[in-house]
């Protein structure tokens, strides 16, 4: 987006340079003018969908309607300073809940990016027929809301409505899709059901970006269809990557849907399974807002922290490989 | 493009018919005000509206309008506290429509009291009511010697029992949990498929009515500050209790509120049930079948010198903090918990054995009782009896929907092999004191 404005603005500089100061002058305010109004929208939507909302919450976190002692006297709004992030960090069900949510990331992540670049790797190398049939196979379950997705594949892994589980019990395979172990690789297997197939799009449209003469020149050189895969494709798809694992990233901290809808049917996932679900348990059933806006602060800071570190990490990685 | 026209309409349509509804609902205000000025003043009733999940309240509603010409209460049905009445309560609060009148159970009534939404309601309480309600019912909802509701009905908890099978087994009744504990070893062994009782992963109140029961003080309000030990000895000893049958493999361990539950119960697969005055009742209309099976008899004691019960259930009565007639809702709170008629009404919607709080009403209650379920037993009488050794002094916490939850959640891990009893119980105050703490309370924590 930022890349695009800045085109606009500077592809007529050199031109408008030439002529009177005053033309000049009139020509830099009209860029200015459309430069603003184009703009506009963006820090409009900027503004009232995410600077007042992450304003408030840092608010609320600062703040609480309080009262002494045992609390039943009159309220009051006081500032408190750190102590609702003091407590959301010694909370002990919020910090299992970010480590829940690590080990889905940890899961998760290297499948989806695997699994999505595997599948586009494969339609561009032409093995795949009915290309376009693969193609739209595979996207329609993007189109899916998350939480019909939750819905039918909540219907899957509940023990007795489910077919799945009938056809196992049949060839006397007992499968608990919601156990204590299960349960993680079961939201796993939604998530994935529902991303794949968009990110393996971006790597399929990335790849028809790579240059013919690249893959030619590498299978005049000898190179195998898995070896120009690997070592030619993929390297050349590699902001691609980045990006994916990046906004996979992000969705993956906010786990919210998908384990919301199955802990109706399963008690191992409980109220506060991840930082997302406890932020709505914290704000809906224990009326504690200061609390909830402090874990949604922290959540913030971790998902931000988390990019931040995987631009600079791949950023020094390929500028070390350019140097190479 | 006819159908494109069509759809434009049907858009104009539906954009059009909450304005409507909008429009509609001013002219009703705007009808109601002249009429009501034009009357004499006095004459016009006192409007107190009342929120409730429990069943017959229609109808005790209905029965005080028709003997009420100061004061008419107008009614709405909300969903349970868990299945969404209590957020319901919490967010009209908020917004400053909360209803006069608010049914809130016993375990949630601090956190409404702390929450502003109930208020403080020592002074409308005369001594004539508060003669009337059993005191440590009243002792649940009083808080620094101020009242923050009133109590309908006071639930101890009791044993029922399937009498036909308890004889086809030859087993007596276990008046101790040592013989309670023996008895679910004999079970097993004479009926491999059944077990003597389940306990209930998603049952914090049954666990905290046991804990409760054997002198445990989860909360207590000393010194101004909420003193939180949720793992004290006599609790401990419970999880211990507990802990053993299920290693044995002496009890069902699944959740109450399940099919598999229903399937155990309808099956005769479970022999006791371990729950509150007014199962009775809901037994009665969940399986009419079972008619003349099941005996009720008191819960088992940890001291048969000095025994004690917890309670399970139950519900008070609130008046909000938006109320702008405190006075009036208070008359019709009184009535309801107090007034036969109030009971009789309630009853006629259906099948209870909810004990009154108010002693007088108990008569009324067995009066209307169909005894022939427990094969003629007179349970009221034993709920009486029961109901005096409630052991006082129990206070809940701030948060206890919350707390219940967490400990709930490791209940529920414990058929998997993770953790044990006392860790849910350990997990549940870890997961409850930053809340506390959050909210700006004093409080103090304590294992012993």
């Amino acid at each position: 987006m930022t890349a695009t404005t800045e085109h606009t603005v500077r592809v007529p500089a050199p031109r408008a340079a030439a002529p009177s100061a005053r033309t000049r002058r009139t020509a830099r305010r009209r860029r200015l003018g459309a430069a603003g109004v184009l703009m506009a929208p963006f820090f409009l939507l900027l503004t009232t969908v995410f600077l007042i909302p992450v304003g408030t919450a840092a608010y609320l976190s600062f703040y609480s309607d309080d009262q002494p002692g045992l609390g039943f006297g009159p309220e009051r709004t006081v500032f408190v300073g750190l102590r609702s992030y003091a407590a959301v960090l010694t909370d002990p069900t919020f910090l299992g809940g970010l480590g829940t949510v690590a080990l889905y990331c940890l899961i998760y992540i290297p499948l989806m990016v695997a699994g999505a670049l595997l599948l586009a790797l494969l339609l561009d190398s032409g093995v795949v027929r009915l290309r376009a049939f693969a193609q739209l196979g595979l996207f329609l379950p993007h189109a899916v809301p998350g939480i019909i997705a939750a819905l039918i594949w909540l219907y899957l892994y509940t023990p007795g409505i489910s077919p799945v589980i009938d056809l196992f019990a049949r060839a006397d395979i007992t499968v608990d899709f919601l156990g204590v172990h299960t349960v993680l690789p079961s939201i796993v297997n939604i998530a994935l059901w529902s991303n794949l197939g968009y990110n393996m799009v971006v790597f399929y449209a990335a790849l028809q970006a790579v240059p013919r003469e690249v893959i030619e020149a590498a299978v005049v050189d000898g190179a195998g269809p898995v070896r120009t895969a690997l070592q030619v494709k993929t390297p050349l798809v590699r902001a691609s990557v980045v990006m994916v694992a990046m906004f996979t990233l992000i969705w993956a901290l906010q786990l919210f849907t998908e384990p919301m809808l199955l802990s109706q049917s399963s008690p191992m996932i409980n109220s506060r399974f991840s930082p997302s679900m406890y932020i709505y348990d914290a704000a809906f059933t224990r009326n504690n807002y200061s609390l909830a806006a402090a874990a949604s602060v922290v959540l913030l800071l971790c998902t931000i922290a988390l990019s931040y570190g995987v631009t600079r990490l791949t950023s020094r990685n390929s500028t070390a490989e350019e140097a190479r | 493009m006819p159908g494109r026209h069509r759809r434009r309409s049907v858009l104009a349509a539906m954009a059009a018919a909450p304005l409507a509804g909008a429009l509609g609902a001013c002219s009703g205000g705007a009808d109601d005000a002249p009429s009501g000025s034009s009357r004499t003043g006095a004459k016009k009733p006192v409007r107190v509206t009342f929120w409730s999940a429990l069943r017959g309240s229609q109808e005790v509603v209905d029965a005080f309008n028709r003997t009420h010409d100061r004061i008419q209460v107008d009614f709405q049905q909300i969903p349970s506290g868990g299945q969404g009445g209590y957020a319901k309560l919490s967010n009209a609060a908020r917004a400053g429509n909360a209803p006069d009148v608010a049914t809130i159970e016993y375990p949630q009534v601090p956190g409404f009291a702390i929450d502003g939404v109930a208020r403080d309601i020592t002074d409308l309480v005369d001594d004539r009511l508060r003669a009337r309600l059993l005191p440590q019912a009243f002792g649940l909802t009083t808080f620094q010697g101020r009242v923050f509701s009133v109590p309908l009905d006071v639930e101890p908890m009791v044993m029922h029992y399937r009498a036909d099978l308890f004889d086809r087994y030859g087993l007596h009744v276990p008046r101790t949990w040592d013989e309670f504990a023996d008895l679910a070893r004999v079970v097993r062994r004479k009926a491999p498929e059944r077990r003597l009782v389940l306990f209930p992963t998603d049952g914090a109140t049954q666990f905290a009515a046991y804990s409760w029961q054997a002198g445990a003080q989860w909360f207590d309000t000393r010194d101004g500050a909420w003193n939180v030990s949720l793992a004290d000895a006599p609790t401990r000893r419970v999880a211990a209790y507990w802990q053993d049958l299920i290693d044995r493999d002496d009890v069902f361990m699944n959740a109450v509120e399940s099919r598999q539950s229903d399937a155990q119960i309808g099956n005769g697969l479970v022999l006791t049930r371990l729950s509150g005055a007014w199962d009775a009742g809901a037994q009665m209309n969940a399986r009419p079948g079972q008619k003349g099976q099941w005996r009720i008899a008191p819960l088992p004691q940890w001291d048969t010198a000095r025994p004690a019960v917890g309670t399970h259930g139950g519900s008070t009565f609130a008046v909000t903090k938006d109320s702008g007639n405190p006075e009036a809702a208070m008359e019709f709170i009184a009535w309801q918990v107090s007034h036969p008629d109030a009971l009789r009404a309630r009853l006629s919607s259906g099948t209870s054995s909810q004990y009154p709080a108010a002693s007088a009403l108990v008569a009324v209650g067995r009066e209307a009782f169909d005894r022939s379920y427990y094969g003629g037993q007179d349970i009221y009488t034993l709920f009486e009896q029961e109901a005096e050794k409630i052991r006082d002094g129990w206070v809940w916490g701030p948060r206890m929907t919350a707390t219940g939850r967490v400990m709930q959640d490791s209940f529920a891990r414990v058929p998997a092999g993770r953790g044990t009893l006392v860790d849910a119980v350990r997990a549940a105050q870890d997961g409850t004191m930053p809340d506390l703490r959050a909210l700006g309370l004093s409080t103090t924590q304590h294992s012993t």
